[in-house]
């Protein structure tokens, strides 16, 4: 009796605060509907709907992952709740969540197939995962859905332009023109279709508002960066110089600029164009990495270690300007300060894949072979993009293995041939297939390998070259000849001139 | 003036021979049997001080010699990189007393790298008693009108004497050998003055065979000491990249056999192949029995240049698969030498690179196709953190195995600080031909010198003691050179030969030497050039191991000319001197 009362109390006391936890989150005060409903499912753990009515106030204040749990402890008390399914699933989803989020939404849809929300949340996962096909068909099953939110439009037109369904993608995305989203709208219209290649309807959405958007400098702007992308670079350039003849000075406007100069080759120009971006800008660490990255580039090695160490001051805290500084310093042979700027910009930020590749190629240079070979065992352990660090590893074992290491070759082929299993598309994990077998003689096979790589990269000077060493090692002296003159070809264009007495070049090391 | 003999400077053998100076034909003994009357035998002369048993293969004798001269490269602050590249050594024996004596080239002053004493060349003149006495001045060759960088001897006027062609910048100069220790400077009347250019090293060969020695000269790069590159390393100033120099063409001089010289680079070819070229090595790489060269480069592709017969050149390089390392890079390529490593009769080669780059081993095939065994042989693992420079295929035991003697250096102190596993001053390697085509290092057994770090640049190999140990002598950059006696080729069974030509040129540069003791076939080359910077002494030593006796040693020798010799029976461990047959001479052999 004693326990009944009890009970009775405590839910009387629950519902009290579930009532009004619910009454301050319709007013929109989150925190103290929280509050309250935190109040209430202390005192009813065991009550599914205040879970998920707790849940729902978490989500609405971005903090899906306590959110999320609530959910899900709700859910498995009420697993019919079809509202804290479909709320869990968009907090999965915006978690990136995205395998979780779909086995949820097909249980929603296995229970009503023709759920709507829950369609468009499946389409959204599904474009999410690059599963364009799935995606393209459930948001275009929801249309009325999709076109309520510029983001589901732009993830259906990307969908269709994944499956090469064009018109259909530029179709959605014309209805951004009049969408009540308004500007914003557009520009992701334009954003989609140039990152799609897409490059007239991206002129053409932006031509849209023309007439009606107050910035039209910005609008000129983003004009010339979908021109820039388009391969326009004189168009893009000229854009740029009449923004700037214009007084619209800025640091974006310069460094867009700067680029257009260097796909023209117009170093000089360039590197001119970034050092004004840096002045307008001095907190603007993309100018610096521009600069960094021409300089480099140009062999200006003592300019570059100059803008290294002013980049370091500046941004102590930046594991991009760290990683820069050590890919010139490893430009300039100084390979103990790479390794130091290297470790530095891995320390600032675990995650770059970058940085840990550029430290282990430093660690290597060095002459600290174990200590790259420890940094990429441990990468491939820890990041998604395994090929790329076995194929590195693969590389320093390869060098390994010239000083008379058997065990290293073996190694380093096994793996190169994960690499080329995890991803087909590395040319340089083939190309280095190709070379040990040529090194073992094995021509033909070589030849397998070589061909792969050049077709991935048909500019890689080097791979044309051990095809004309394979052709030739199998008598094809026509063959031979043929990949010998393109190598030539190549190796002209990545060849430097000797640069003019004024400018400075790399030390010997 | 000819020399006089000094027959009290001429110690008594343990074997009590008396050693023969050239030319004095009344102590050469004629070879008796079916060659004596081509056949002259320069009694063997072994020196007391070299027979001494030591542990060591090399014992660095420099300063009992008497060596002390040091090297100025006029390095400052300016760091051009010709203070980075000198200088040359020769083995040669100027006055034809039979012993092999040492020239060293001097670099020389830049603007701001100022010697306090005058910048001169060595000339050491061997006294046969393990001492050397610096004769340079004496004799007229030690000073230069510019920079130094290498030497190479050779006779190109026949008359006996060998002369020098030093190179340097921005000239190079020809010293006749006058006959009587001295030398006379003929570079404007023989017309090979190189001028404008920075050359490197220097190699005499008779390209068409007319019995004169021709002369290759490889030029590395355009140069001024008006042109001041700028690097900077740790806000250090040090050497720019040789990438930030340009090629120069190749100079060919034809040797007009008057005395004076053609310039026959755009006839021949050279002119047109532009690139920063340092070591050359003349020899007959398919077997045609006329001379082709391999040419190292330093960051542009070797060249392979096969002799047309016709006063043209083609190089073939890529094609032999010897211009570039495997990824199509141009290494660094310093000193060269040919020479039958794998004992299969044709000649293979190596290159020495740069650190990282390791320094190459082509072997030949049965085609022009050469196979790179760099690794294989270990010479990767051996090399991999050194800068080589000179090299030379040394049969240093005399097991008839031809090894591997290599000097290194780097050219940048910084580089210490921007890596551990590279020396700003690097040990020699030795390395030993196990017979089967893989190196071991000897570091170990090789003796002192080769645990030590030098910036070692042009090397020579000779048998200054004339006991059939060949030894060697190394320069290094400002500094003393290093003279290594070889302590245990003397051990073994050797032939020596020394070749003069009659109808060929009189050095017999370009003659094949074949030796046969049972089923195992020995060949070798004379091959002026090779190594960096630097000359040999022409004469050719063939180790045998401990088995044969002079009972199944045969030999046949091709001529220059193309001419084929054949001998028998030699006696061992000794020199012997071979004259070319004169046209109505019975060689046993036909021609090539």
């Amino acid at each position: 009796m004693h326990q009944l009362f009890y009970n009775a109390t405590q839910d009387n006391s629950a519902e009290t605060h579930s009532a009004e936890g619910r009454a301050l989150a319709k007013v929109g005060n989150l925190q103290s509907a929280e509050a309250e409903l935190r109040k209430a499912v202390a005192s009813a753990p065991g009550k599914a709907e205040f879970l998920r009515d707790l849940a729902t106030v978490l989500a609405m204040e971005k903090k899906l992952d306590e959110s999320t749990s609530y959910f899900q402890r709700g859910l498995k008390i009420d697993p019919r709740d079809f509202v804290a399914r479909r709320y869990l699933a968009a907090n999965l989803w915006q978690l990136h969540r995205y395998a979780e989020a779909r086995q949820n939404l097909r249980m929603l849809l296995n229970a009503n197939p023709g759920d709507p929300q829950a369609l468009l949340l499946l389409g959204m996962v599904s474009e999410n995962t690059k599963d364009y096909a799935t995606a393209a068909k459930t948001l275009a099953s929801v249309p009325t859905l999709v076109r309520a939110q510029p983001e589901s439009i732009a993830a259906l037109a990307r969908s269709y332009y994944h499956i090469r369904e064009t018109e259909k993608a530029r179709a959605w995305l014309n209805k951004l023109q009049n969408h009540a989203a308004g500007v914003r709208a557009v520009f992701l219209g334009v954003q989609i279709a140039d990152e799609m290649q897409d490059y007239k309807t991206a002129e053409k959405l932006l031509s849209s508002l023309a007439q009606h958007y107050s910035d039209q400098t910005d609008l000129r702007y983003r004009l010339a960066l979908v021109k820039f992308h388009a391969q326009q670079f004189e168009e893009s350039r000229q854009i740029l110089q009449q923004l700037i003849d214009d007084g619209y000075k800025t640091s974006e406007v310069n460094r867009l600029l700067a680029s257009c100069f260097r796909a023209q080759n117009r170093h000089e120009e360039a590197m001119h164009a970034l050092q004004e971006a840096i002045q307008l800008d001095p907190a603007n660490e993309a100018s610096y990495l521009d600069l960094a990255s021409i300089l480099l580039a140009q062999k200006q090695i003592s300019s570059a270690m100059e803008l290294a160490q002013r980049m370091a001051k500046a941004f102590p805290d930046s594991s991009r300007v760290f990683a820069s500084k050590g890919s010139i310093e490893l430009g300039a042979g100084d390979f103990t300060d790479a390794v130091s700027s290297f470790t530095r910009a891995a320390q600032l930020e675990p995650a770059s894949s970058d940085a840990t590749i550029g430290l282990a190629r430093a660690q290597a240079n060095a002459g600290m072979p174990e200590q790259a070979k420890a940094t990429l065992d441990s990468a491939i352990g820890r990041f998604h993009e395994k090929a790329r660090f076995e194929l590195e590893l693969g590389q320093v074992l390869l060098k390994e293995a010239e000083t008379g290491n058997k065990g290293a070759e073996v190694r380093a082929e096994q793996l190169l041939n994960s690499a080329v299993a995890h991803d087909s598309r590395l040319a340089e994990a083939h190309y280095e297939l190709g070379d040990l077998a040529l090194r073992r003689g094995q021509a033909a096979r070589a030849l397998i390998h070589l061909e792969k790589a050049a077709k991935l990269a048909p500019s890689s000077a080097k791979t044309h070259f051990a095809l004309s060493r394979a052709y030739r090692q199998l008598g094809q002296k026509e063959e031979a000849a043929k990949q010998a003159a393109l190598y030539d070809q190549l190796k002209e264009k990545e060849t430097p001139r000797a640069p003019d007495p004024s400018s400075d070049t790399p030390p010997s090391n | 003036m000819r020399l006089t003999l000094r027959p009290t400077l001429r110690p008594a053998t343990n074997n009590g021979s008396i050693f023969c100076r050239r030319r004095a034909l009344g102590c050469l003994s004629l070879l008796t049997g079916l060659f004596s009357f081509i056949s002259f035998d320069l009694l063997q002369h072994s020196q007391a001080q070299s027979s001494s048993p030591s542990k060591e293969i090399f014992t660095d004798i420099t300063e009992k010699a008497g060596i002390n001269w040091r090297h100025f490269s006029g390095e400052s602050e300016d760091r051009f990189l010709i203070e980075t590249m000198g200088g040359g050594v020769a083995f040669l024996d100027f006055d034809g007393d039979g012993l092999q004596d040492l020239l060293f080239v001097n670099g020389g002053e830049t603007p701001h790298g100022k010697s306090p004493v005058p910048v001169r060349n060595a000339l050491y003149h061997n006294l046969g008693n393990g001492k050397f006495e610096e004769v340079a001045a004496k004799a007229g060759v030690d000073r230069l009108p510019f920079y130094g960088m290498g030497v190479a001897a050779g006779d190109f006027d026949n008359d006996g004497f060998p002369d020098l062609y030093v190179t340097g910048f921005p000239s190079s100069a020809l010293f006749h050998n006058n006959g009587d220790g001295t030398f006379t400077d003929i570079t404007d009347r023989a017309g090979v003055k190189n001028a404008g250019r920075w050359a490197a090293s220097a190699a005499w060969f008779d390209f068409d065979r007319d019995g004169y020695l021709d002369l290759v000269v490889t030029n590395y790069a355009r140069f001024s000491f008006d042109d001041i590159k700028k690097c900077e390393l740790n806000g250090l100033r040090t050497y720019c990249e040789q990438k930030a120099y340009s090629g120069m063409p190749l100079t060919l001089y034809h040797n007009n056999g008057d005395g004076t010289f053609t310039d026959v680079s755009e006839k021949s070819g050279f002119a047109n192949l532009i690139g920063r070229a340092l070591g050359v090595v003349p020899i007959d790489v398919n077997d045609d029995g006329w001379p082709d060269l391999f040419v190292a480069r330093d960051a542009s592709p070797n060249l392979l240049l096969l002799n047309n017969r016709n006063g043209t050149f083609e190089d073939s390089a890529v094609d032999a698969d010897v211009a570039y390392d495997p990824r199509g890079l141009a290494k660094a390529g310093m000193g060269v030498d040919a020479a039958d490593f794998n004992g299969d009769g044709k000649p293979d080669f190596v290159v020495t690179n740069f650190n990282d780059e390791y320094h190459s081993l082509f072997i030949g095939t049965s085609s022009l196709l050469y196979t790179d065994q760099t690794v294989t042989s270990r010479l990767a693992a051996y090399t991999k953190s050194y800068v080589g420079w000179g090299t030379h295929f040394i049969d240093y035991d005399n097991d008839g195995n031809l090894d591997l003697l290599i000097v290194n250096g780097h050219i940048n102190q910084v580089v210490e600080t921007t890596r551990v596993d590279v020396k700003y001053e690097e040990p020699p390697l030795l390395l030993r031909n196990d017979g089967k085509g893989v190196f071991r290092d000897m570091r170990e057994q090789a003796g002192s010198v080769f645990q030590s770090g030098y910036r070692a640049r042009g090397l020579a190999v000779g048998d200054f003691d004339n006991d059939g140990g060949v030894d060697a002598v190394f320069t290094r950059l400002d500094g003393k050179p290093v003279l290594l006696r070889n302590n245990v080729g003397q051990n073994h069974s050797w032939v020596g030969f020394e070749l003069q030509g009659t109808k060929s040129n009189r050095d017999a540069v370009g003659a094949k030497i074949t030796v046969r003791i049972g089923n195992r076939k020995l060949v070798r080359w004379i091959t002026a050039g090779a190594s960096y910077l630097s000359s040999h002494d022409k004469r050719v030593v063939v180790g045998m191991g401990d088995g044969p006796t002079s009972a199944n040693v045969d030999v046949e020798i091709q001529w220059p000319n193309g001419r084929i010799q054949r001998l028998s029976r030699l006696k061992l461990k000794r020199y012997h001197k071979i004259v070319e047959p004169t046209a109505n001479e019975p060689t046993g052999g036909k021609r090539k």
